[in-house]
């Protein structure tokens, strides 16, 4: 029996997904630091990255996240929508 | 009649089915409870003493079952909204959430993601009302 099938997603033994981003080198960041810039939606939020700004791709542009306690454990990808609600367009020309 | 964590159970029924008629409390709790209170499985709720009445309402009231549960299952739900991730928004939507297919055959995710549970005012534990309950909404289409 399995206690929980989300702990299957990933071994245990491989630890959280740790990407090296380019994180500011003080912590927490001083006022006026450009947003990290990164395609890297399956990097694990660390819990160093609360606060931080990050723009992540979403496969067309990069879309502004500021991580919160809560998004921690999480991934990046989690909160960017990589997919448009699908919207009725009436064409014009029959 | 015999009361049992305020439910009235009449004393032909069995107590396991009894017990796995409250919600969170299943095959596995109710196995378990009646091994603790030296019940036998086939025991009628008539038949228990006044002592393993008090005892299970005891150990029932300890338990988180009913509306705490409940509640539980919604807070986390609304977690998962607030803070703004794929699941949550999957949730609000009524769409499945562990990326199964929507191509087809998504007619009871409404139904059985818990989301649901306050548009529809209760939540079914069985899932044969909810199929029932899919079928007869189908007609009206």
């Amino acid at each position: 029996m399995f206690p929980t099938r989300a702990l299957f997603s990933r071994s245990v033994w491989k630890g959280p997904n740790i990407v090296p981003l380019p994180l500011p080198r003080k912590l927490p960041a001083p006022p006026g630091t450009p947003p990290i810039k990164t395609q890297k939606r399956s990097a694990t939020i660390l819990p160093n990255f609360v606060g931080l700004k990050f723009q992540v791709h979403n496969g067309k542009i990069y879309q502004d996240v500021v991580i919160t306690e809560e998004m921690v454990g999480r991934k990046l990808g989690e909160f960017v929508a990589t997919r448009k609600r699908f919207t009725y367009k009436q064409s014009k020309n029959k | 009649m015999v009361f049992i964590l305020g439910v009235n159970f009449p004393e032909r029924n069995l107590v396991k089915k009894s017990l796995e008629s409250f919600f969170g409390i299943g095959n596995l709790t109710s196995t378990r409870l009646l091994a603790r209170f030296h019940i036998h499985p086939t025991c009628k709720v008539g038949d228990l003493a006044n002592k393993q009445v008090l005892d299970i309402t005891a150990a029932l009231s300890d338990m988180k079952i009913e509306n705490d549960l409940r509640r539980q299952y919604l807070d986390n739900i609304k977690r998962l909204k607030e803070t703004g991730t794929y699941r949550g928004r999957r949730h609000a939507l009524g769409l499945p959430v562990r990326g199964q297919r929507t191509r087809s055959q998504v007619g009871l995710h409404p139904y059985l993601n818990i989301s649901n549970y306050d548009t529809r005012g209760c939540w079914s534990t069985s899932l044969v009302d909810v199929v029932v309950g899919y079928y007869t909404k189908q007609e009206f289409y």
